[in-house]
């Protein structure tokens, strides 16, 4: 990703940074050297730049999965997807022997049963037949759904007589075993307890960090969704990333958390005292700031502007929700602006892209500052127009292409209907209008990997194998500047990272074939060896 | 005041930014007679008398009259737990919803064991309420709100001639006939109305806006209930009667006691945790309009004794 040298033969690296990038015999005239002829059948690119993820996933790591999809835990594990009822309950026993307390919550993650056969849901019935002693708790991968035993259900007092909301019933009145909406979740306090546990750990962020080296990446973002700059969650950060074992340089945005209160002006000047004068070393960085203005697409509470939901269940009629006022985005956008921070801001649904986009308008038109760089994340539904407006305004997107694959089918048949869902995630159109862009797995979501997320961008397939909306597919040329470059721009860390170029970091992702050479429907299926860091061989912890 | 000491009574307070919802929390944390929890988005907007504060430790504030504030930083389930946790416990939790917030959403986290949702209260600015719920981006976001209202506060009327808070009040029925309308203004409304408990206290003291003052009527029995007549009796109560709660035992289950609340025209009766053992007399409060409970009402419906009290 340099145009200088966009090939080149090999790198010269010194102290962890490029000395200079092209062929052997220009490298060695800068004097002495070693020649490390370990990659000599790899390909070397810039190490790959996740500009949207959540260091969440390394807890999630810690309980066993549960998903449809075939996914690889940090260490290196192969975790088949649990394609029915039955391997899931298969899957719950194997992780139920294991735990040494009989009385221990057994609490497991992923649970994605809109693929399973139809009529098919994951009850308390199910449950009981892997345990009638110990209470299991398994969360569905949309995070708004869990399904728990009759053990866990009796501990918790919920019954026929429960009015929360969300509790799902039989035809008799008793509960089923499936709580729906955080509301009705957070009566599992026992399983609560256990998982705030699990991602109270140094193990989250070093997991974090495996499942990155393993997918390529050294440079990943935690766009936490808690209160701004937790003292805890700092120390945790400076602590992991100090260690020269640490395996990725860490972006850690600042935020006023799900709800968006608070004192901004007060937050910025923490993010930006953060950002310029925080010693912690080259693995940690500061300076961006993420809110979150709607909801999900397939959770109906993204807010799409009109002809809004194709075919919204009843339970979630009209539009979506707002997480945060849209008549203050204006302000607390201008907070952060003022200081000098970049914005991240989740936008889901077009209208809460357009929201977003107008309060970056009036903070520029009241105090205008170049090379701002506010970013639209996900920007999933933003329109042709607002891609217009972005270029204009200097803005950047992240586009949440894993969404084709994953969602695909559904955004289609059900959630915004064929013509908006062939229209989405729209890489073509951000290159087309001259909007720096990158894309993302928003981990722990869909799992991170730039070849997959490329992948998407580049065929645009869905799940059942359909292509959406062609017009949007961009080159692979394109896809890799997104992965890497275009990462590093919206962090403001391209100074640094996203291209292999003399005085930048020495941080490669190292891979089997050449991406530009593969045919492109097979570029998520290339080998990844792992990374190198700062100079240092980090080889990924999964058996090929 | 009917005691549910086995649960505690949680308010959860919604409305849209400006309407007045934090206006009405100071009031509430400055007047309160009993020991409050309030749980608020954040601390920022809460304006308390630096004079009333005892100690301020990072997400929670401790006021010398022995009410607390809390913010919910890490979520409503968490700080709730973390409040039950509490010793002693407080004797009231009342919440703000976010101005974005369905405050039916939230109330939907208070019926977790040791709560007991009380009501959902929406504060609205009666001047710009009409042009919110028209407005494209969060017109839906405020007629869900008024939807999960139990009590609207009908707030500012100071700022518009009278004829326009009673068409607010009038069009406030397509989104929230059920509801019990207060109109007052700068958020002042009497607790006994707010919290549903008989005047204590207080005496005969005049309520905020002449809409608010009120009468309240208690009734009790040591004579278990039949379902069947509580149910009949929801059906027939004057609509001057703004609020009626109180604890029975039902002749159909000896196990539990059973907790009857009514607000506007909703209505629910479910069971708390605490054994019927432990409830020796059923005991309802009314709270109305002055003269709204006729003489006897209550024995007439409920076929029992009564020791009706005019306050
Ligand atoms: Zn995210």
């Amino acid at each position: 990703m340099n145009p200088a040298r966009p090939f080149a033969e090999a790198v010269a690296v010194r102290d962890g940074r490029v000395v200079a990038v092209g062929p052997l015999a220009e490298l060695v005239t800068w004097g002495d050297h070693t020649l490390d002829e370990t990659f000599a059948d790899h390909v070397l690119l810039p190490g790959f730049v996740e500009a949207h993820s959540h260091a969440m996933v390394g807890g999630m790591w810690t309980m066993p999965y549960v998903g449809y999809f075939d996914r690889v835990a940090p260490d290196g594990g192969h975790w088949p997807g649990c394609k029915s009822i039955d391997e899931v309950l298969d899957r719950l026993r194997a992780a139920a022997a294991e735990l040494d307390d009989p009385d221990d919550t057994l609490v497991a993650w992923g649970l994605d049963p809109i693929y399973f056969d139809a009529d098919d849901r994951l009850l308390a019935e199910h449950l009981d037949r892997v345990s009638d002693t110990r209470p299991i708790f398994v969360y569905h991968v949309s995070g708004h759904l869990a399904t728990v035993n009759t053990v866990l259900l009796a501990a918790e007092g919920i019954d026929r007589h429960t009015p929360t909301p969300g509790v799902s019933r039989r035809a008799d009145g008793e509960p089923d075993g499936e709580l729906q909406e955080p509301a009705a979740m957070s009566l599992a306090k026992v399983a609560f307890g256990k998982v705030r546990a699990a991602f109270g750990t140094d193990q989250v962020a070093w997991n974090y960090a495996y499942e990155a080296r393993n997918a390529g990446h050294t440079t990943i973002t935690d766009l936490g969704t808690t209160q701004l700059y937790d003292p805890e969650q700092l120390d945790r950060w400076r602590r992991v990333t100090s260690d020269p074992d640490y395996p990725a340089r860490v972006m850690v945005a600042a935020g006023p958390g799900i709800g968006g209160s608070g004192d901004h002006d007060e937050y910025a000047r923490l993010a930006v005292d953060l950002r310029d004068n925080d010693t912690t070393g080259d693995k940690l960085h500061f300076g961006i700031v993420k809110i979150i203005l709607d909801g999900s697409i397939q959770g109906f509470t993204a807010r799409i502007s009109w002809p809004h939901y194709y075919s919204a269940p009843d339970e979630h009629p009209g539009n979506g929700l707002w997480l945060m006022d849209p008549s203050t985005i204006a302000d607390v956008v201008g907070a952060y602006h003022r200081a000098g921070l970049t914005v991240h801001c989740h936008c889901n649904g077009d209208e809460a892209s357009e929201v977003f986009i107008s309060a970056v308008e009036k903070a520029l038109e009241e105090h205008p500052r170049w090379n701002h760089r506010h970013t639209v994340q996900h920007c999933q539904l933003t329109t042709k127009a607002q891609y217009r407006r972005m270029a204009r305004l200097g803005m950047a997107a992240n586009i949440f292409s894993n969404h084709i694959f994953y969602w695909g089918d559904q955004h289609r048949d059900i959630t915004v209907g064929p013509e908006r869902a062939a229209g989405m995630d729209a890489c073509a159109t951000a290159l087309r209008e001259g909007v720096s862009f990158s894309f993302h797995s928003d981990t722990p979501v869909t799992p991170m990997g730039h070849l997959h997320v490329a992948w998407c961008a580049v065929n645009r397939r869905t799940a059942s194998g359909q292509v959406l909306g062609p017009q949007e597919a961009i080159p692979v040329e394109a896809a890799l500047q997104a992965a890497t470059l275009g990462g590093a721009y919206q962090i403001k860390m391209d100074h640094l990272v996203g291209s292999i170029e003399a005085g930048k970091f020495a941080d490669f992702a190292v891979l089997d074939d050449d991406p530009l050479t593969v045919d492109p429907i097979s570029l998520k299926d290339i080998g990844v060896w792992g990374t190198v860091l700062g100079g240092v061989p980090q080889p990924s912890s999964v058996s090929a | 005041m009917v005691s549910t000491s086995s649960a505690v009574p949680v308010t959860v307070i919604g409305g849209y930014l400006g309407a007045g919802k934090t206006t009405l929390l100071n009031h509430l944390l400055a007047s309160a007679t009993s020991r409050l929890a309030v749980l608020v988005n954040d601390f920022g907007e809460i304006n308390i008398d630096a004079g009333l504060i005892e100690s301020h430790d990072g997400e929670t504030i401790t006021l010398a009259n022995g009410c607390i504030c809390c913010s919910m930083v890490d979520g409503l389930a968490a700080a709730l737990e973390s409040v039950l946790a509490l010793q002693p416990q407080p004797e009231r939790l009342v919440i703000e919803a976010s101005g974005v917030a369905d405050p039916g959403t939230v109330a939907g986290f208070c019926h977790a064991p040791g709560l007991l949702l009380d009501a959902v209260i929406v504060v609205i600015d009666v001047e710009t309420v009409r042009a919110k719920v028209a407005d494209a981006y969060v017109g839906d976001m405020v007629a869900a709100q008024l939807r999960a209202a139990d009590i609207v506060i009908v707030n500012k009327i100071d700022l518009v001639d009278e004829s326009a808070t009673a068409e607010v009040v009038t069009w406030l029925d397509g989104y929230a006939p059920d509801a019990l309308k207060l109109p007052t203004r700068q958020s002042v409304v009497a607790p006994e109305l707010l919290f549903g408990h008989g005047s204590t206290d207080r005496g005969d003291q005049t309520a905020p806006a002449a809409d608010q003052r009120f009468e309240s009527w208690t009734w009790s029995s040591d004579e278990p209930l039949e379902r069947s007549v509580v149910e009949g009796l929801m059906g027939r109560v004057p609509d001057d009667i703004w609020r009626l709660k109180g604890i029975v035992r039902l002749t159909d289950d000896d196990r539990r006691a059973w907790v009857l609340q009514r607000v506007g025209r909703r209505w629910s009766l479910r069971p708390i945790a605490r054994s019927a053992a432990e409830v020796v007399t059923s005991e309802l409060v009314a709270i109305g309009r002055p003269g709204a409970v006729p003489d006897g009402w209550f024995a007439d419906l409920l076929g029992q004794p009564s020791s009706s009290e005019d306050l």
